[in-house]
């Protein structure tokens, strides 16, 4: 297969913008993005974008109408928190298929305020009658079920909100910039059990964008930035005994990450920095031994050990995560993957893993899909 | 003779079943080539993906806990705080529902629970047709 790289990556402040459109948010972002590769929305052949809750509104033309119309073909993507991953995905099969030398990949979201709603059901409203839909419960539940077989418990759960809470400090485009010590996670507004509000991601509004160019066009720019993407893997849930009724976050994750690791013929072990969907502070739990960063049963101790923390083994959501840099739903697929290029090419600043040259950018849509994405230094 | 005319009530989500003697059961649907159930009668199996009819069957009303957490904050004008969980049934359906129970640090992974049929809170349909719904209490063992 022919190889892609990654020559422009970049994302907005994470926060809330009012008085802007999520088309306007996502037109910034592409332009940063394509200000880093040197190149102009001219260059692009296709544009791929990935929004959520503002999908159904034809935003890549939108896009396009704030940076140039210049008649590309666009492509919008909805696949719950999995969108922008996905679009960034598309426009990777876009130049591996040999139809564009460069790609534009971008994901976009206004977040709703307040608790993220529920999807419609006949019948009287089930919330309180029928358990709970909210996702806070979701994860919780999931997270219970790890500590019932494995005794985590709620100071492990907690210990990954200090620690990306700590992440983010060191970058200036998180919604927040704050550490939050252990007590004050535990003493924050009890949620869900164990989940209490700074266990949960921050919803804001925000926006990223990366361009993909073919193995040609990358030696024609120079490779000296380059990403080279080595792994890209989606995958929908497959049968488990209590998915849907109760969402399965761990099944669909590892078989995409079985996908991504078969692809680029590495395994987790070889892995320097990662950027995983900690929506919830139990689900990065989970994900540690989805991911393959630990064995099963082993995620609290691995969070206890530092490992996972900035000068440790394998650092995890160094950009402070969905937990603290904010969880645009549909941008946060791409700037997963913004964060693991400006990391592979130790441009991260304070938050930079020394000598980073493979990472590993995962999400995880509610319904589900799950993306993962392994990226090498060219 | 009667006045009074029954009203049969509406199941208020969708794998209730109400009898003509308005009796409610839980619906659940079988593979009968790998043995999968689910609430849903599906067009093939979701596991195997046979497409050989799924047996409809009642479920058992009685099951143990999967997962749970207690909900403290939900949707706005939701009351909390509420137990949330999720129950394997003896015959290996799964559902999700409350859990009413007095001491919610009682609750646990394993927990023997039983289905109860309820009045969904007391809601109305549209028609103003009464809704049967359930909730999940402790199963001590005396109940018959």
């Amino acid at each position: 297969m022919s190889s892609v790289y990654v020559v422009g990556a970049d994302l907005i402040k994470f926060g809330r913008y009012p008085n802007r459109s999520p088309a306007q948010l996502g037109a910034e972002a592409a332009l940063l993005a394509l200000d880093d590769a040197g190149l102009t929305i001219r260059d692009v052949g296709a544009l791929y974008v990935g929004s959520s809750f503002n999908a159904a509104s034809m935003m890549g033309q939108q896009i396009l109408q704030q940076i140039g119309q210049t008649g590309i073909p666009c492509v919008n993507v909805s696949n719950a928190c999995a969108s922008g991953a996905t679009a960034f995905r598309e426009a990777m099969i876009g130049i591996m298929s040999g139809l564009y030398d460069v790609a534009l990949a971008v994901g976009t979201e206004k977040n709703p305020p307040g608790m993220l709603p529920s999807r419609k059901t006949e019948g009287p409203p089930p919330e309180g009658l029928f358990g709970s839909g909210t996702m806070p419960a979701v994860f919780a539940e999931a997270g219970m079920v790890h500590s019932a077989a494995y005794g985590t418990t709620i100071e492990q759960f907690a210990r990954v909100s200090v620690k990306n809470h700590y992440h983010a400090t060191m970058n200036p485009k998180a919604m927040y910039q704050r550490e939050t010590p252990l007590e004050e996670v535990l003493a924050s507004e009890m949620i869900a059990w164990p989940l209490t509000k700074l266990m949960c991601s921050v919803n804001v509004d925000g926006a990223a964008a990366t361009v993909l160019v073919s193995a040609r066009k990358a030696r024609e720019l120079g490779l000296s930035r380059a990403i080279r993407v080595r792994g890209s893997a989606l995958a929908s849930d497959p049968w488990e005994a209590h998915n849907p009724v109760m969402f399965d976050a761990n099944s669909v994750t590892r078989l995409a990450a079985a996908g991504a690791f078969e692809m680029a013929g590495v395994g987790p072990q070889e892995l320097d920095v990662v950027e995983l969907h900690d929506c919830f502070a139990t689900a990065e739990l989970l994900h540690y031994e989805n991911l393959g960063l630990c064995g099963e049963g082993e995620a609290g101790a691995l969070i206890d050990s530092g490992a996972t923390t900035l000068g440790g083994r394998v650092p995890v959501n160094v950009s402070g995560g969905l937990l603290s840099k904010g969880h645009p739903i549909g941008a946060t697929g791409v700037a997963n993957i913004v964060e693991i290029v400006q990391q592979l090419r130790g441009e991260a600043g304070a938050r930079q893993v020394d000598g980073a040259r493979l990472g590993l950018a995962h999400v995880l849509g509610f319904g589900a899909a799950a993306a993962v994405h392994i990226l090498e230094k060219a | 003779m009667t006045t009074s005319v029954a009203v049969s009530p509406r199941p208020a989500t969708g794998f209730i079943r109400v009898g003509e003697d308005a009796k409610p059961w839980i619906t659940g649907f079988r593979c009968m080539d790998c043995g999968a159930v689910a609430t849903e009668q599906t067009l093939a199996c979701r596991r195997c993906t046979s497409r050989s009819p799924l047996q409809e069957f009642r479920a058992s009303a009685r099951g143990r806990v999967y997962s749970w957490t207690v909900v403290q904050r939900s949707y706005p004008g939701i009351a909390v705080p509420f137990v949330s969980v999720i129950v394997e049934l003896e015959d290996h359906l799964t559902l999700k529902g409350t859990l009413r129970v007095a001491d919610h640090d009682s609750v646990h992974s394993g927990m023997p629970v039983r289905l109860v049929f309820d009045d969904a809170g007391g809601a109305l349909d549209p028609e103003g047709a009464p809704y049967v719904g359930y909730h999940f209490v402790p199963f001590t063992g005396d109940e018959k």
